[in-house]
């Protein structure tokens, strides 16, 4: 889909076992596929934070991450258009990788 | 209760112990390996905890539901693990989407089993984590007044749904201080938004600058108590209204700003005016596709406000011109005094020709019929009358529920009872054994079809042991009628799998030790309906309804809510 784009959901939350399912169902409900997951404790005290990068539109990030805030758990949860720089450092690593096959079949 | 604060007391005991901190009375549930402890320490408690033992762990699940909608308490139950916990999973999850607060605890094997696929060992927290408000494991008897304590916090606050606390075995038996818990705050978890001035100003000037502006409201309305503050504003602003099917019952039936149930099998009143209105005002109510028909044509000319205490139903289905998180009572409140008393009569009575078109093609064929077999309507209209709109209305689900919904009258709120979001066939008749227990002085009666009450037919069993006066009206029409209705309207006239055959129900509930009578014909029906409200005892009225019935008007699925179907053959048109 045109309107789709890699976006960055950040979500601050409190440290509780079982968490992790729970966010990771919301994706898998809506068929969302996960692309990079980061789990860590936050600098603030007591306080965890996940990173989710997701391939979606701004319709259904948005709903995501609502449905990530009525966790009782989750204190808070964001989302951007994931930045510029790391989008264009893939698509450089997608050019160059594209380039690479092109030279393998080549070579053969 | 206070000599055993301080005390060291067993996990099971401290349950109890919090269940009576918490105000419960009732224990909806059914006893097994893994929550033995619990009750062999609820045997010295059952002077102070009213145990209900259903037949069936689902029908537990759905009688604290019932209990719950209609008393505005969380409802609790208590279960082993494995299959009995498996078994109230429909309850949850129906919970769930109908925002009903409910207190499940589940039994589960001792820690050190956990994982080993043990004897009755399920992985409840994985299984009920998408259908739950929270779920959470008790691993030790320090823990029970605390985690019990949250999800009663947790359950009944904000937009209200189900808490499942799996308790292990070693916790139950294992020893701990008891200190009774209080939790009224979580720091993550924000139940009530605070609503900015600003919203409410915008709001009260969208309203003001409106001509033919419409009310959807839901079962909100009922949660937060909104009732009064509904009516006042639709007073002040002279403002018509329409209620889903859970929000049926916050407003009484004869107030004139009402003009029906929105969606699928609603008035065409309250649909065409959410057609024609310039301004939506949605209260408590979460835009299901039942109510919005097709999503993208529904109030496509109207500007949109929502009112909703949970964020994330704020443009899920519908794009909003202005959301307002906030609780609905608080809301309306602080709302009603910016609005501009008008009188907007002409809007006001556009309802009219409907109603006429309604009536006259819909509801006096249905309710009124000359002659033929007696019409499912019909038995749903003659017990309103003889109630006069004070029952509480419990239905099952399908065409006995839309019919029910159409033709009950309510003249106070908390009296419509129904699965609304999961739509659970075998929910009506245990979750009426709860509504009565909630509400021992009203009368309930629940309308439920052939194939809804076998879902759940062993609750019977519950009635009996309990006595509980359920006045059970069977509309027997030997078929799934609402997807054979569904085949005869949109698969060809192809019934497959739908024609039932039925056991005889007067012999099964003398089984029971159950009156029940059966009404073949119109003549019979109002003294049958006279003789069954008589007294306070359970009672089956089986009546044998009109076999090939059809509930209109119908919306018919992914249409615009002007279309609307008055018959098989005929659709709405302005004024026809």
């Amino acid at each position: 889909m045109a309107s789709e784009k890699l976006y960055e959901i950040t979500a601050y939350t409190e440290n509780q076992v079982g968490l992790l399912s729970a966010v990771a169902g919301i994706f898998t409900r809506r068929s969302l596929n996960i692309e990079k997951l980061l789990v860590y404790p936050s600098r603030i005290e007591g306080i965890h934070k996940f990173k989710i990068l997701t391939r979606t539109d701004e319709r259904r990030v948005k709903a995501v991450v609502a449905q990530m805030e009525k966790k009782v758990d989750v204190v808070k949860a964001f989302w951007e258009v994931d930045s510029e720089r790391s989008h264009k450092e893939k698509e450089a690593v997608e050019d160059f990788l594209q380039h690479r096959e092109n030279q393998s079949k080549t070579a053969l | 209760m206070k000599d055993k604060i301080g005390k060291k007391l067993s996990g099971a005991e401290i349950l109890l112990e919090q269940l009576l901190v918490q105000g419960v009375d009732t224990v909806f549930g059914y006893p097994g390996g893994a929550i033995m402890p619990v009750y062999d320490k609820l045997y010295g408690y059952l002077d102070r905890l009213h145990h209900v033992l259903v037949r069936h762990e689902q029908g537990a699940i759905h009688a604290a539901q019932g209990y719950a909608r209609i008393k505005g308490e969380p409802g609790f139950v208590m279960v082993t693990s494995g299959p009995g916990a498996t078994n109230v999973i429909t309850g949850v999850a129906d919970a769930m989407i109908d925002s009903t607060p409910v207190v499940v605890v589940a039994g589960q094997v001792t820690t050190g089993l956990l994982g080993t696929d043990a004897f009755q060992e399920t992985d409840l927290i994985g299984m009920t984590t998408p259908i739950t408000k929270w779920s959470y494991q008790i691993r030790r008897a320090e823990d029970v007044a605390w985690a019990v304590s949250r999800a009663f916090y947790i359950a009944a606050s904000g937009r209200p749904g189900p808490v499942v606390l799996d308790f292990t075995k070693d916790a139950q038996t294992g020893l701990a201080e008891f200190q009774p818990c209080h939790c009224d705050f979580i720091r993550s978890y924000v139940p009530v938004p605070e609503v900015p001035q600003t919203a409410i100003e915008q709001a009260a000037a969208m309203i003001n600058a409106a001509e033919r502006p419409f009310v959807v409201y839901g079962q909100g309305i009922l949660l937060s108590g909104a009732e009064k503050e509904l009516g006042d504003f639709l007073d002040k602003g002279d403002i018509p209204a329409g209620s889903t099917l859970l929000g049926l019952s916050a407003l009484p039936s004869d107030n004139p700003h009402l003009k029906g149930m929105l969606g699928m099998h609603g008035s065409i009143a309250s649909n065409i005016m959410t057609c024609e209105c310039d301004l939506l005002l949605a209260v408590g109510m979460r835009f299901d596709d039942r109510v919005t028909g097709k999503l993208e044509k529904y109030a496509r000319q109207a500007k949109i406000i929502h009112i909703d205490i949970d964020a994330s139903e704020i443009g899920k289905n519908i794009p909003v011109d202005l959301g307002i998180v906030g609780d609905a009572k608080q809301v309306l409140a602080r709302l009603t005094p910016l609005i501009e008393k008008r009188r907007r009569s002409a809007w006001e009575h556009r309802n009219e020709e409907c109603d006429a078109v309604e009536r006259e093609r819909v509801c006096l064929p249905e309710i009124a019929p000359a002659d033929g077999p007696v019409n499912p309507g019909e038995v749903i209209a003659a017990v309103a009358k003889a109630t006069r709109g004070n029952a509480v209305i419990v239905t099952d689900v399908g065409q006995n529920q839309m019919l029910a919904a159409r033709y009950s009258r309510f003249s106070q709120s908390r009296s419509f009872l129904s699965s609304g979001g999961l739509g659970t066939m075998g929910f009506g008749l245990p979750a009426a054994i709860g509504a009565k227990i909630a509400a021992p002085g009203r009368p309930v009666c629940l309308f439920v079809g052939d194939g809804g009450i076998q879902m759940t037919v062993q609750e019977l069993g519950t009635i009996m042991q309990e006595k509980t006066g359920v006045k059970i009206v069977l509309l027997n029409n030997n078929w799934l009628g609402n997807v054979r209705m569904w085949q005869e309207l949109f698969f060809g006239e192809r019934y497959s799998c739908t024609r039932l055959l039925n056991p005889d129900f007067k012999m099964l509930a003398a089984a029971y030790g159950i009156r029940c009578e059966n009404v073949e014909s119109r003549e019979e029906l109002a003294p049958a309906i006279e003789r069954m409200l008589a007294d306070d005892a359970p009672c089956i009225l089986n009546v044998h309804v009109r076999e090939e019935s059809l509930v209109f008007p119908m919306i018919p699925p992914g249409k615009e809510l002007d279309q609307i179907m008055l018959n098989t053959q005929d659709w709405y048109s302005y004024g026809k």
